[in-house]
């Protein structure tokens, strides 16, 4: 038996179930929540945004009232390093409102689609790993700077006295181990969120380019 | 409400079967379908005020429902495709029609396992779209849509056959 001699049936098929749903009851729909991967990105970006926003004030207000110049440094920097993020957040906001007003072919769909998710991992990814070397050579500087001794740690280099290169390469060793276990945790945590996804889409895309 | 809402509710409300159709299609559970339903029905609001009426609603609709239903995953569940249609019957002595029916449950079986993009190409078949018009939908030339056609066509001929055999 052919496709198209089933026609008729597998369209009734189709419609089974189906009952007309009130014009009152499609007007409910309008108003509910939409559940699809774009919406939730929206919503995270919107909640990263408020946090920005809430940091930059906290950050400006310890940097202001604190006296010692590392903590005014430190916050300091990243409350102005917020900024710049919004700004990208922001941009990505309106890439996807403008995303949902198309209504394209399917293939440009998919394509689009999977331009803005990488774009978003992408984007994601750069300003965590930028966030790194600032974190570390922040500390590390003013750390340097701070005069007053800081209690614990100065019994311990008195102990260290005379094994500075030991010293050196533990701080060195501390420092790669968790930059590079940062670096794959952020690259697994950005694949499990929007990296399965992209792949199936990717596959789906694919399938349209034979 | 707004007029562009009265009038947008008034097109969905002669339409509604075709968002059906798709959710029917490529969700296999109740909650899934209306889940999908109310995805499809915002995605549509929120592009609707950029529907100049270049091609008909129906076919804005089919664009909208397939986009979104192709890009919505839900985690895999235990239920498979077979379980939302009946079963086929055993083989034994059956009318014409019960015959036809058979085939339809087999068929319908079929077309349930194929890929998301191939899903959607049959759909628009179903509904007596031309190549053109399918190619305008899918983004893909005509001829593209020709020969996928013919292929899907193949598999479902064979898919249908084995579960006949095998009921």
């Amino acid at each position: 038996m052919e496709l198209d001699e089933l026609k008729g049936q597998l369209n009734q098929q189709l419609l089974s179930g189906f009952s007309n749903k009130p014009e009152n009851k499609l007007a409910e729909l309008l108003k509910g929540k939409a559940c699809s991967l774009l919406c939730k990105i929206k919503k995270s970006i919107l909640f990263e945004i408020a946090c920005c926003i809430i940091g930059i004030i906290a950050f400006a207000s310890i940097s202001i009232i604190y006296h010692e110049t590392a903590i005014r440094v430190y916050f300091g920097v990243f409350g102005v390093i917020f900024i710049p993020f919004i700004w990208v957040l922001w941009y990505l906001f309106k890439k996807i409102v403008a995303f949902e007003n198309l209504v394209l072919p399917v293939k440009n769909n998919l394509k689009e689609l999977i331009d803005l998710l990488s774009l978003f991992a992408k984007r994601y990814f750069q300003f965590n790993m930028a966030l790194l070397p600032v974190c570390f050579f922040l500390a590390m500087a003013l750390g340097y700077q701070q005069k007053e001794p800081i209690e614990g740690l100065e019994q311990m280099f008195l102990k260290l006295k005379g094994l500075t290169h030991f010293y050196s390469g533990i701080i060195i060793a501390y420092i790669a181990v968790t930059l590079i276990a940062l670096v794959y945790f952020t690259k697994w945590y950005i694949k499990k969120l929007y990296g399965n996804y992209i792949n199936q889409l990717q596959q789906l895309l694919a399938e349209l380019k034979e | 409400m707004s007029e562009s809402e009265k009038e947008f509710l008034h097109q969905l409300n002669e339409h509604q079967k075709i968002i059906h159709k798709v959710c029917n299609l490529y969700m296999q559970f109740p909650e899934d379908k209306e889940d999908l339903f109310q995805e499809v029905t915002l995605q549509a609001w929120k592009a609707y005020h950029k529907f100049r009426g270049d091609s008909k609603f129906s076919t804005w609709l089919y664009r909208v429902a397939l986009n979104t239903a192709i890009t919505f995953f839900r985690k895999e569940k235990q239920q498979s495709f077979i379980d939302s249609v009946s079963e086929i019957p055993d083989k034994q002595v059956y009318s014409d029609k019960e015959h036809i029916e058979e085939q339809t449950r087999a068929m319908y079986l079929a077309i349930g396992e194929l890929s998301k993009i191939d899903k959607a190409i049959v759909m628009l078949y179903l509904e007596d779209y031309s190549y053109a018009e399918i190619s305008d939908i899918i983004g893909i030339t005509a001829n593209n849509i020709a020969v996928k056609m013919n292929r899907i066509k193949g598999k479902l001929r064979e898919a249908t056959l084995k579960k006949i055999e095998t009921a």
